[in-house]
């Protein structure tokens, strides 16, 4: 790099000087295409190759494809490479050399050096616009408009038009018309030490087939090459590549003396192609041309006559040949001779081509032994001023000896101004690289929003194929079932069809699992609570629902989480401070979001029970169970390795939960000694603890449910509140669904029978994950009347299914299996607490309260009856005593 | 083709003796150490062959814990047969189930076919309820008796099957289980067992 600034001034005057003259004698402003093109020559660092070193390239960039293309001079047609833009990113760094800039593709990464370092910010900026401007006309995305319309915001966002490019970073470089644009392929490839370095030794076939190309370009075509050359560059001497290397002082005299450079250079055009042809004719043209010289002209005169000459003698043979037979053996001997000169004509012809081979070789050696001097001549020139200024400063030396005291001073002077220049250089240059580093990465952040804004539209309709394509899914399998079911009644045939296809429907999974090696929106195995997304049937025929079961709720998940899920979250999510409000209701209602609900629901209890939330009550009742063992405690060990068994917290050997899950039972069971512990409580605490995770706030969870949501006596020793509430239930079945009821009443069917534990754990084990958490949100802030709607909605939801079966057995069955087949938890939602309404909390009470008084007669009843049939026992038994034969006996 | 017949079927006894384990076992021929504890009750169905009929059975799993107790009647009302299970390790759970069978007779349906299962027989180790003393006491009271393993898959095929034979051929006995909650005092109907 040492010897950059020697080639320098020589460089200067190359480029500047016949440049401003051909400007203006040659080249016509207004023929500049409408849009400017970018191209120029740039340096480029070769990496691969066995020698890192600069090489001049003629950089051009294709708008059709984003490519930045290089080739080793503007005039070459073949590309020796290409650097795709629109996945590239732009740099330059304070510490590399003047006007050295980066272009990062995901492979590789090409260091550049423009000749200035406004020429670099020139390259940078519009390679920005360029990949701005390319990566927005690839918006043409088969989007559809209801994905679009579900977007506005990024419609905005990929509207946004070029010119707000740049955005006020970095202000717009001048275009340095010396060094870039199709001019710039006018002017000579920039000099480097060795012109040769420039051959790129890893294209050699490029290489040659642009260097043929120039060469016969020239020579046949002048002046109509390729467009580049052709258009801008009038003119044959400047499309020449070896012009470049000719010596600036060359130059000038081939400016002002084209044609006879050219003879000079042995390219002369038409005259000599005309010469070599030979032919008499051609002589005239020769004659005509005024570049001949006479002696030239002259023997060329010979040759015709001498020619003329010995055909003139040939004839009168000819003629003076008596006989036929004479005439005849001259014939054949002038064919023979005509044969012979063919073939001569052949080999010369042959020997012309491999001579013009030698000739372009030459040509070549020529050029970079031209180059050579040239750049010998630079350094010896460089060398001269060096010395020059040597011998200057040692004369100045000389003739102020008397200074010298000062020179110190002076020296520590020079030394910080120096210094000081060198910091300014440097602040300068990290100024314009922050300039340029900050509109990069605007750019490129605008670049990733737009493109990560197109990926989820495509996402989005990804994930609803999917759900589509799973929704038939579902259906087909659903209709296998029911064949299966139906399969004793078919012929022996179609129950085979069925049952293969049935094989063939269950193996579909880890097919697809195998062949798709990517994966949008794969089924997560648990969800973010530990449950099984699917569950796992060990028996047969099971499986089938099982996959019926995992296909529906995946179709609702991919819906659900593209369409609604996000608005929600952003309300949430500004939802800082929690205060009640019908807003905050109708949230809650929705489903609160995972990341928001252990915090809703550490509030909603604490809100509820503040008043007896003593700081180290739930500790005392701990340390009461460590004293004293509660009756319950065996059941509850019983239950707890039985609790939640679909989900993997509680399942897992080393759970965490389990202890945990343990204390809080039996704290409550002291909390409570009426209720003590039931079935059921384990699965509401276990829940709880997957939400809250702290043992204690699902102590208080568990406690607000039982004291304060329940009914009293709802867990107590005959769940008579819970009997109550299935009555309660009963009515508004009636009520709501009278057609379900009827239907339920022709086929015997006793829904609470089903309904009860829906009603006793509020549906764990019975709803989806997804769908019960939602459900418990709205329950635990609402109270009872959630679940009764959920109830009423769960029927709803199934109600035409339900009333196709005719069979009480197999609307038993149906009935055991719908909960969890319901994975549309928006549409239950709506039913719930729309379609239900209105359920004044007042008729809940009444019916409650009538129910209860109706039971309680009948369990005294069912009481005195029971006491009376003992009481009859008795007496029997004394009857029996007396002496009496028993009825067996008997019969015996 | 074969007559269907439906036979409803309960399954009670104290919690944790295997009642659920069991209906999966017949069910599903599946065992599942931790097979969540019964809440209400569940509900599943079998069909069997059973001489020139099919008997579908309509299974209803009770829950075991004390206070489900009074949900039973729900269950049992209308059952042409009920299967009470123990745990031959736990004695309690025999102690139970002499109390559910004391209800049956008390409010069960007529007729109904009392089967008794002594579960965990493969934890024969930790017995603690004699096999001779759940022989006697089914004897005492006309019920079939088994000991059986969900988890081994011991005798529940034959449980079953032991039932189905128990139940009277359709043409003897048309308006047997009519659903009737008996309330009076028992008959005497134990003593017609066949086997
Ligand atoms: N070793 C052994 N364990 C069994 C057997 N049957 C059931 N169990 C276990 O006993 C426990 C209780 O089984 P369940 O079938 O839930 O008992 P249950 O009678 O239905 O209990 P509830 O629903 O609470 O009334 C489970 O952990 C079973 O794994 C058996 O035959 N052998
Ligand atoms: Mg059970």
């Amino acid at each position: 790099m040492e010897d950059r600034f020697i080639i320098g001034s020589a460089k200067e005057r190359a480029v500047s000087s016949p440049q401003r003259d051909l400007g203006n004698a040659q080249l016509n402003p207004s023929r500049e295409e409408p849009r400017k093109k970018l191209c120029g020559y740039l340096n480029k660092l070769g990496v691969k190759g066995p020698i890192k070193a600069w090489k001049s390239r003629w950089f051009f960039y294709d708008e059709n494809k984003c490519h930045l293309l290089y080739c080793r001079t503007a005039q070459d047609v073949n590309p020796l490479g290409s650097i795709d833009l629109s996945s590239a990113g732009f740099d330059c760094k304070v510490d590399a050399d003047e006007g050295v800039f980066e272009i990062r593709t995901p492979s590789r990464v090409f260091i550049l050096k423009a000749f200035s370092k406004q020429a670099m910010m020139y390259w940078l900026q519009q390679l920005q616009m360029k990949r701005w401007a390319f990566c927005n006309t690839q918006t043409g995305l088969p989007v559809d408009s209801v994905t679009a319309a579900a977007l506005p915001a990024n419609e905005s966002l990929l509207n946004e038009t070029i010119h707000t490019e740049g955005e006020g970073f970095l202000p717009p470089v001048k275009t340095p018309t010396d060094v870039v644009g199709l001019k710039a392929a006018s002017l000579p490839a920039p000099q480097l030490s060795d012109a040769l370095q420039n051959i790129s030794l890893k294209h050699p076939w490029t290489e040659i087939q642009n260097t043929i190309y120039n060469i016969c370009g020239t020579r046949q075509h002048p002046g109509n090459g390729r467009s580049i050359s052709g258009a801008e560059c009038p003119g044959t001497f400047s499309s020449l590549p070896f012009v470049a290397c000719i010596p600036a002082w060359h130059r000038e005299i081939i400016v002002q003396q084209p044609c006879q450079l050219l003879k000079e250079t042995g390219f002369s055009g038409p005259a000599a192609t005309s010469f070599r042809a030979g032919a008499v004719l051609p002589v005239v043209v020769c004659c005509d041309d005024h570049s001949m010289s006479p002696q030239e002209l002259v023997k060329l005169l010979h040759k015709a006559l001498e020619a003329a000459q010995q055909e003139k003698r040939a004839s009168s043979m000819y003629l003076t040949a008596a006989e036929d037979r004479d005439r005849l053996e001259l014939v054949r001997h002038k064919v023979r001779q005509i044969v012979e000169l063919s073939s001569r004509v052949e080999a010369l012809e042959t020997d012309k081509q491999e001579l013009e081979q030698s000739v372009a070789l030459r040509d070549r050696r020529v050029e970079e032994l031209q180059e050579h001097v040239q750049l010998l001549m630079d350094k010896n020139q460089a060398k001269q001023q060096v010395i020059l200024k040597l011998t200057e400063q040692i004369a100045q030396d000389l003739s102020e000896p008397v200074q010298e005291a000062d020179a110190v001073a002076a020296d520590t002077l020079y030394k910080q101004q120096e210094e000081i220049e060198h910091l300014k250089d440097d602040l300068d240059a990290y100024r314009t690289q922050n300039q340029f580093l900050n509109s990069e990465i605007h750019q490129v952040t605008k670049l990733w929003r737009s493109v990560a804004e197109k990926e989820k539209v495509l996402l989005m309709k990804c994930a609803r194929l999917q759900a589509r394509s799973c929704q038939v899914e579902s259906k087909y399998l659903m209709m296998l079932r029911r064949l299966q079911e139906a399969s004793p009644d078919l012929a022996r045939g179609e129950a085979e069809l069925v049952k293969s296809l049935i094989q063939e429907a269950l193996q579909w999974d880890a097919k697809e699992e195998a062949v798709e090696a990517l994966q949008l929106n794969p089924v997560r195995e648990y969800d973010d609570y530990g449950f099984m997304t699917i569950p796992k049937y060990e028996a047969e025929d099971w499986k089938l629902l099982a996959k019926i079961q995992a296909l529906e709720i995946k179709s609702n998940n991919l819906l659900s989480h593209t369409a609604v899920e996000k608005p929600l979250g952003e309300r949430w999510a500004g939802m800082a401070e929690l205060s009640p409000s019908a807003e905050l209701k109708g949230l809650i209602r929705c489903g609160i979001p995972v990341e928001h609900r252990q915090r809703v629901w550490k509030w909603i209890v604490t809100r509820r029970l503040s008043h007896h939330h003593a700081a180290n009550h739930y500790e005392s009742l701990l340390r009461q169970c460590e004293r004293t063992e509660h009756p319950a405690s065996r059941q509850i060990e019983l239950d707890l390795p039985r609790t939640l068994t679909n989900n993997r917290h509680f399942t897992s050997p080393t759970s965490q939960l389990v202890p945990k899950l343990r204390r809080v039972l039996l704290a409550f069971s002291w909390q409570n000694p009426a209720i003590g512990y039931c079935q059921g409580l384990n699965r509401l605490a276990a829940i709880a603890l997957l939400v809250l995770e702290e043992e204690e706030s699902a102590f208080w969870c568990l406690v607000h449910i039982v004291e304060n949501l329940m009914p009293a006596d709802y867990y107590s020793n005959t769940l008579i509140a819970s009997q109550v509430d299935q009555r309660v239930f009963k009515d508004f079945l009636s009520e709501k669904l009278p057609r379900l009821t009827a239907h339920f009443e022709q086929h015997r069917i006793d829904v609470s029978l089903i309904t009860f534990n829906w009603f006793l754990v509020a549906f764990v084990d019975s709803l989806v994950s997804d769908i019960l958490l939602r459900v418990w949100d709205a329950f635990l802030y609402e109270g009872t009347k959630v679940i009764f709607r959920y109830a009423l909605a769960i029927f709803k939801y199934n109600e035409e299914e339900i009333l196709q079966i005719h069979d009480s057995l197999e609307v038993y069955q149906y009935l055991r299996f719908f909960t969890h087949m319901i994975g549309d938890g928006r549409k239950l939602m709506s039913i719930a607490f729309n379609d239900m309404n209105p359920f004044p909390m007042k008729v809940l009470q009444n019916r409650r309260a009538t129910h209860r008084e109706e039971l309680e007669a009948e369990l005294s009843e069912l009481e005195r009856i029971k006491a009376q049939y003992v009481k009859e026992q008795a007496e029997q038994v004394a009857w029996h005593l007396d002496g009496a034969v028993s009825e067996e006996e008997e019969e015996m | 083709m074969m007559a269907i017949r439906e036979l409803k079927v309960c399954l009670l006894g104290d919690t944790g003796v295997g009642k659920s384990s069991i209906v999966c076992r017949f069910v599903q021929d599946h065992f599942d150490h931790n097979i969540s504890p019964t809440i209400g009750a569940s509900f599943m169905t079998k069909t069997v062959p059973c001489g020139n009929e099919l008997h579908k059975f309509l299974i209803w799993d009770t829950a075991g814990q004390e206070r489900f107790h009074s949900l039973a009647p729900m269950y049992y009302r209308g059952s042409a047969a009920a299967v009470i299970v123990y745990d031959i390790t736990k004695q309690d759970s025999f102690h139970t189930l002499k109390k559910w069978v004391k209800e049956l007779k008390e409010h069960g349906p007529e007729n109904i076919v009392m089967a008794i299962a002594g579960n965990k027989c493969d934890l024969s180790d930790l017995r603690e309820v004699p096999m001779k003393d759940a022989k006697e006491y089914a004897e005492s009271i006309g019920a079939i008796v088994v000991e059986t393993s969900a988890k081994n898959a011991i005798n529940i095929e034959e449980l079953f099957q032991g039932i189905s034979r128990q139940i009277p051929p359709l043409d003897s006995h048309e308006n047997g289980n009519n659903g009737a909650i008996k309330l009076g005092k028992q008959t005497t109907q134990t003593t017609r067992r066949c086997c």
